[in-house]
């Protein structure tokens, strides 16, 4: 059983921020091959959403192979899904950073000024760069 | 007896349901389907026609004209029967302060009898629904707080395990923690397949739970849809123009159909119906339009539009869309 939650101030539709919780989770190896995921009855009075909802997200991550039925029990994580759960984070990642830029680029701001504002939130996030975690 | 045919997977089928009280029409030529096992949100204004409708649906007024099949049944005929497969929470529940929690189930039951006559399948399940509620068996209702008499209303709903549930507006003035347990049921009830009509105000919560809504004012009936039909169909576009001197809206003979606007000297915001997002981008092409933004509103957003339904004059009416 995993523990999924929604951003209320996300506005994409519930059943694709599902889907994205699932593949973080799968990607993150909270959920592991074999692993069931909860039922669309469980999993939909757990988040307070329609039972459709449920089932149009794990439909889509069947159809994306990411999940499988299995015969009398429900779905479970399909193998090979970490590695592709994992593709999928950073695709998710990139798009939502072109989003942040193409907002940015119609804001008619100097790029070089654009580029300072990144750097700078980066740092705020990360502490100091090279990426070793010390301010 | 012959049976109301009832078209295959609807819950309730509704046609031309016309209810008037003196010179005021309360529903006026109402017509919709609430399919099985949806969770179908009835929003509208205080006196829009939910309640009266609820009503009519459940044999307790009757119609002065128009069509109603609820569970294959017809309640002006067959009220009795009706009620006793629809669990129903009114919006105010009348309930015996003098019993006990537990008294009111047993009372309650004697209405429930099963097929052998008896009344265990509604007080195990009464039981049930009491202890997964916390509530005390033994306490009044009169000493009970505003939201446990909520949930025992609920409980004498769900103990006879209806196919149908009806909520009027259940949870108005309730605390959070109480509305979720509300929710969870109905989610659940949905989950087995059975049938919620929700009436409420709380939007955030109709468009988390509901898979259909349907929108009534005056008594007239504005959209019936599936939600996630209306969410993918309804856009709100935020234009910012080159001058004060813009379109006051859609021009004649666009794809975008008009539900509100609001204006501002070079900005407006159009909450508008279109076939997709693209058909939206169309706009930016327009003269004297400098900006666009399409945005996706909450299903508030959408509501508060048709109410406020501000068009210029010459902007088509609004067809009724029913899916």
């Amino acid at each position: 059983m995993i523990l999924v939650d929604l951003n209320a101030a996300d506005d994409r539709p519930i059943y694709g921020q599902i889907a994205d919780r699932v593949k973080f989770a799968v990607a993150a190896g909270v959920l592991r091959p074999g692993d069931l995921v909860p039922s669309v009855r469980e999993l939909s009075k757990q988040l307070v959403v329609n039972p459709n909802t449920v089932a149009r997200a794990y439909r889509d991550l069947q159809a994306e192979g990411l999940l499988e039925s299995v015969r009398g029990m429900g779905l479970q994580v399909a193998e090979g899904a970490a590695d592709r759960c994992r593709a999928a984070r950073r695709e998710m990642v990139r798009q939502r950073l072109r989003h942040a830029i193409e907002e940015a680029s119609q804001s008619k701001l100097d790029p070089r000024e654009i580029e300072t504002i990144m750097h700078e939130e980066w740092v705020r996030v990360n502490g100091q760069d090279n990426g070793d975690g010390r301010s | 007896m012959i049976q109301a045919q009832v078209r295959a997977g609807a819950a309730i089928q509704v046609e031309g349901l016309i209810k008037r009280y003196g010179k005021q029409t309360a529903v006026d030529g109402l017509s919709l389907t609430v399919p099985e096992g949806s969770i179908f949100g009835l929003l509208g204004e205080n006196g829009a026609g939910k309640t009266t409708t609820i009503q009519m649906l459940l044999g307790l007024v009757r119609p002065e004209s128009g069509r109603i099949e609820v569970l294959g049944l017809d309640p002006v005929r067959r009220g009795l029967d009706v009620r006793r497969r629809t669990g129903y929470v009114p919006e105010a529940p009348v309930l015996y302060d003098w019993m006990t929690v537990a008294e009111i189930g047993w009372f309650a039951a004697g209405f429930h009898l099963d097929s052998q006559g008896t009344t265990s399948g509604y007080q195990y399940l009464y039981n049930e629904l009491m202890r997964g509620f916390d509530l005390p068996p033994n306490k009044k209702i009169k000493a009970l707080s505003k939201g446990m008499r909520a949930k025992v209303s609920l409980s004498l709903a769900l103990a006879s395990d209806p196919s149908l549930l009806v909520l009027d507006e259940p949870t108005s003035g309730l605390d959070i923690l109480v509305r979720r347990d509300f929710l969870e049921s109905m989610v659940d009830l949905a989950g087995a397949g059975r049938t919620v009509v929700l009436s409420s105000h709380q939007l955030g919560e109709v468009e988390r739970v509901a898979s259909h809504v349907a929108l009534l004012h005056s008594g007239k009936l504005i959209l019936a849809e599936p939600l996630d039909e209306l969410k993918s169909r309804t856009f709100l576009l935020s234009l910012t123009f080159a001058s004060r001197d813009h379109l006051a809206g859609p021009p004649g003979g666009s794809s975008l159909e008009l539900i509100d606007i609001s204006d501002a000297p070079r900005q407006a915001h159009w909450l508008v119906r279109a076939a997709d997002r693209a058909a939206c981008e169309a706009v930016r092409a327009l003269p004297g339009v400098e900006g666009l933004q399409i945005e996706t509103p909450s299903l508030e957003e959408i509501y508060i539009g048709y109410m406020r339904a501000r068009r210029p004059a010459l902007a088509p009416s609004l067809a009724v869309h029913v899916a």
